[in-house]
Formats: C-alpha cells, structure tokens, sequence
C-alpha cells in the first residue's frame, strides 16, 4: 500500500511536470513551428500542430506566395529586415559596449573610493525600475526640438539610462570581491587610480565586463517602447518595431511574422541562457545570488 | 585616500552622472511643469498654467477609471497568480530527475522579448484558427472571441503576464528554497513533522523575505506593462485593457498630443513606483540583514 502511494504521488508529479512544461513551451514552440511551415499550413482548422512539412521560405521571402493559396493582404516579408536587423546589432553593441565601459568606471570610483555613499547608489539602482514612458514623453520633446528624433544616436542614449543603473551595480559587486590589496600594490609602485583601474582591476574582472555587456544587449535588443516613440522609420527602427507593424495589419501573414520574431528571439534566448545567473541577479538587486 | 585619487575617482564617476542626470532629473522636472499646463501638440499654442486642472481631470475621466480598474485586476488576480504557481512549481520539481533541464525549459518566456511573446500568443488566441480555441473545442467549448471581447481580452493579458512572469517568481524561490541547509527540514521529518508541515513551518517562513522582494519587484513591473498591451489588444476593446504606460503613451503621443494632461498621469504613476522602490530597497536591506540566501 505504501508502495502503491509512492508510486501514484510519483506518477501524479511527472503528470503535473508535463503540464507546467506544456503550458510555458507551446507557446515559444507555436512560434518556431509557424516560422518554418508553408503557405498552405499557417491557418488551417484543426491548426497544424505537428507540422507536416517543413519549409525556409518564410525567410528567404515570399516568391509566389499569391499562387501558393494564400491570397488577402500580406504585409512585407521578412526581405524587408535588414535596415531593422541592422539597427538593432548597432543599437545593442553601442550600448553594450558603452554601458561596459561607462560602468565598469563609475562602479571602480563606488568600490574603491566610496564616491556619493549608500543614498547614492541607490539613487542609481532605483533609476532601473523608473516606468521608462515617464522619461520617453519628455524626451520626445526635447529631442523632437533638437532635431535629433529617429537617429540611432539617441535611442542608444535612452537605452543606456536603462542599462547603465545594472551594468554598474553588478560591477560594483564585482570589484569589491577583488582584494583592495591589489590595487594597493599598485599604488605604491607608483600607479595612478586609472592605471591600477586599468592594470590591476579591468583584467581581474573580465566575467563580469562580459556579464554586464551582454545583459545590456539583451535589455536593448528587446526594448520596444522607446524605439517605438523615438524612431519613426527603417532608418533608426529596431526589429521590435518592425514586428509591430506586422500586427497592426489587416491579414497577417503568419509563416513570416514568426520567422522575424525567430530572428528577434534567437539571439537574447542564447544569451540569457549563457548569462542566466547574471541576469537573475540583475533582475533581483542581488536578493538572489 | 588622498586629493589626487579623489578627483579621478569623480572624474571616472561623471561619464555616468551626466547622461543620468540629463535623461532622468530633467525629464521630471519638465514633466512637473508640464502637469501645471494645458499643453496640446496637436494645437499650436504654447503652455499655459492651469494648476490642478489636469489632476483634476483623471477623476473625470472614464478611460483613466478603466485603466486604473484595469491596473487593480491584474494586482489582484495576475500577482498572486504567479506568487502561487512560483512557489508550487518550485516545490514541484525541486529533487526531480533533470530538473536543471526542466529549469531552463521553464525560464525561456522570460529570456524572449516581450513583443516576440506578443506574436505567439496572438496566434494562439486567433478566433479562427488559433490552438487555444482548438484544444477548447477538444474539451466541448465554442470558439471565444478572446481579444474581442471585454472580460476575456483582460483576461488573455493577464495569461500572457502569468506566462512571462511565473518563471521569474519560480526561479528568486527556487534559488530562496535551494539556500535553505536540508539538515533543517530533515531534523523537522526526523522529528515527526510531516513534509507539508516541514514546508509549511521552516521553508515557507524563511522563504518570507524573498516572497516580499518578488512580490514588490512584480508590482512595479505591472504598473509598467506596456508592450504586451500594444502588441496583443492595443488596449482594447474600447479601454478594456489600458495599462497605465499604454493609457499615458495614447494620451501623449499617439491618439492625441495632450502632454499636459498624459504627464500629470506620468507623475501619478511615477509617485506610486518611486514609493515601491523605497519600499522595496527597505525590503533589500532587511534582507542583508537577516541574511539570507
């Protein structure tokens, strides 16, 4: 009898498991069957949920996509991503590189010399959790006066109020689990701040210069509202928005709507399944080591 | 520390004040302004000082009720939703065969970007050919009009969070619930608790802290939820969905130019994040103390 109980609690968990598995898997796994099914197969009733054949065209473009028995208004295909593929790589390297760089600093100025106190840093972290349209209305206008709205410029300038609070605060757990004794070393051999920053600290910590860059590109590869409100055509607008207007249309075109949210997904999912340790720090202020 | 190391370090420290100081102080300080004016892009006339008028008007106004009607169902029904199902599906799989695997499989709607979600759950809540209407009808029920219609597009948002979030809740608990040393729930059963009582009076108190620090971060995160809402219903039907970034971007910049009134909105709700970030960093230090995890 105890046997048997064990044994029903068991069969009753993997049952549970599969369920909690299917719930957050079908999704993501809809999306990656629809990018790779033809015409034929997006709508269909039942839906194709084990897909019959398997096909790149949603990719490589629609050619007869009239005769393959799709007919309605089909807006774009995925050939018109480049300008949006090639402004997202340029907006999230920038601003990870940058949010590298300009952290990496500040958090040594925080580590070691104790610049602005606790209420400070804090001031930092909380800017991370600010709703990002509070700041994106007044920036529109001011930009808007500048005559600097749809550039790349200053979309990576508003990611980086975003990313820069994070970049900073995981450096600066970083560097203070490096021991003061080494920089101090570095000064009495005659070091400046900048050299031992440099010589002594920056190599020290690679992991998390490479940590804080690629969640900075992770947050700036998927951030849509303020691309969405300060970039109005392919020149500046990142693949996000280029997945919106894809909704906005009357038929959608389901097979290519899937591809470029493949090619919008692909990139971070492996980043964040690298960094996942990162990112749940990040996401947590640390109450998660 | 002497002078000369003092002024690099602030000179290392400026590259980050200065475009935080630019893009945020200022931003509030133009957006106070603003919320004493009536100001309309669409009408070519400069501000002009109405006091409390445009505070005055959220009152008055229907769509900021529904949107704040809207915000509360959420807090209500996704939060707790997601706290529930964290906790339980970290019980669940903690100790089971590939759970790392399992793990991962379970983070991914969190890693993807908010508006790739979009598009998939937009598929799935199609009325005529998406899967969810499909296994619905496996189980006897007509096909729902899921954005359509008032009651089940809020609550097609609200699975789409619960989607997307859970996972976050379940990993800080997981990570919460791995920390905690196993001699002291096998000291409990050894002692002839139960495993629920086990889990019930050592895990779950300890857990406390980090339970707060989800919740509040998960709080914050609702009243910023934008993308979803834009992709998925655009606020629809009528402002059944309006979150409160969604209602403050269509006020100001997209179905009409109103920035005096869409920035006394913005105050608002920056007032109720800022109180939570303070909450929420008292929480974090409550935490070191106590530390835990």
């Amino acid at each position: 009898m105890r046997h048997f109980r064990s044994f029903a609690w068991k069969v009753a968990k993997t049952i549970l498991v599969l369920l909690v598995l299917f719930f957050f898997l079908f999704p993501i796994y809809w999306l990656v069957i629809t990018a790779f099914k033809p015409v034929p197969d997006w709508f269909g009733w039942p839906p194709i949920i084990v897909p019959r054949a398997l096909t790149l065209d949603n990719f490589l473009g629609l050619k007869g996509a009239g005769s393959g028995g799709f007919t309605g208004q089909v807006t774009g295909s995925v050939a018109n991503i480049w300008p949006y593929l090639r402004n997202s790589v340029i907006v999230a390297t920038i601003t990870a590189l940058l949010s590298m760089l300009i952290g990496a600093m500040a958090a040594y100025a925080i580590s070691r010399f104790k610049v602005g106190g606790v209420q400070f840093t804090n001031w930092i972290i909380s800017i991370r959790m600010l709703p990002p349209i509070a700041s994106a209305l007044p920036l529109y206008l001011i930009f808007s006066k500048l005559q600097l709205l749809n550039t790349l410029f200053v979309l990576i300038l508003a990611h980086l109020v975003f990313t820069l609070p994070l970049s900073t605060w995981i450096l600066i757990t970083f560097f203070n689990d490096i021991p003061k004794e080494l920089d101090e070393a570095a000064f009495v051999d005659g070091a400046s701040p900048l050299q031992a920053f440099v010589s002594v600290i920056l190599p020290l910590s690679a992991p998390g210069l490479a940590a804080v860059s690629t969640l900075a590109f992770i947050q700036s590869w998927g951030e849509f509202l303020l691309a969405l409100i300060l970039t109005s055509n392919p020149n500046a607008q990142t693949l996000p928005i280029f997945l919106g207007r894809y909704i906005t249309a009357y038929r959608i075109a389901w097979g290519p709507m899937a591809a470029a949210g493949l090619i919008n997904m692909v990139p971070v999912v492996i980043f964040s399944l690298i960094m996942q340790r990162y990112l749940i720090r990040g996401l947590t202020f640390g109450a998660v080591k | 520390m002497t002078r000369r190391y003092r002024t690099s370090a602030i000179l290392l420290i400026l590259p980050l004040i200065i475009p935080l100081l630019a893009l945020t102080i200022y931003p509030f300080l133009n957006m106070i302004f603003m919320s004493f004016h009536a100001y309309d892009l669409a009408r070519n006339e400069p501000p002009r000082f109405i006091g409390l008028g445009n505070y005055a008007a959220i009152l008055q106004d229907g769509s900021a009720r529904s949107t704040i009607e809207f915000t509360a169902l959420l807090v209500i029904v996704a939060l707790p939703l997601e706290i529930l199902l964290g906790i339980g599906i970290a019980w669940l799989i903690r100790d089971m065969l590939g759970e790392r695997l399992i793990r991962s499989a379970i983070l991914l709607p969190m890693m993807i970007p908010a508006v790739v979600a979009s598009i998939a759950w937009k598929m799935l809540f199609n009325f005529e050919f998406g899967p969810i209407n499909y296994f619905l009808s496996l189980l006897g029920v007509a096909k729902v009009s899921w954005l359509g219609s008032y009651p089940f597009a809020r609550l097609g948002i609200i699975l789409i969070d619960v989607w997307q979030w859970t996972p976050f809740v379940f990993l800080v608990l997981y990570s919460g619930l791995q920390s905690i040393p196993p001699e002291l729930t096998e000291a409990a059963v050894v002692d002839g608790a139960s495993s629920w009582q086990a889990i019930r009076l050592i895990e779950l108190p300890l857990l406390r802290p980090l339970i707060w620090v989800v919740l509040i971060i998960r709080l914050i995160d609702i009243l910023k939820l934008f993308d979803i809402v834009f992709m998925v219903t655009w606020g629809g039907p009528g402002a059944a969905t309006h979150s409160f970034s969604y209602y403050i971007y269509k006020v100001g910049l997209s179905f009409g130019w109103d920035i005096g009134y869409a920035s006394a909105l913005s105050i608002l709700l920056l007032a109720v994040v800022v109180l939570l970030v303070n909450v929420l960093m008292k929480v974090l230090r409550l935490r070191a103390l106590l530390e835990l995890g």
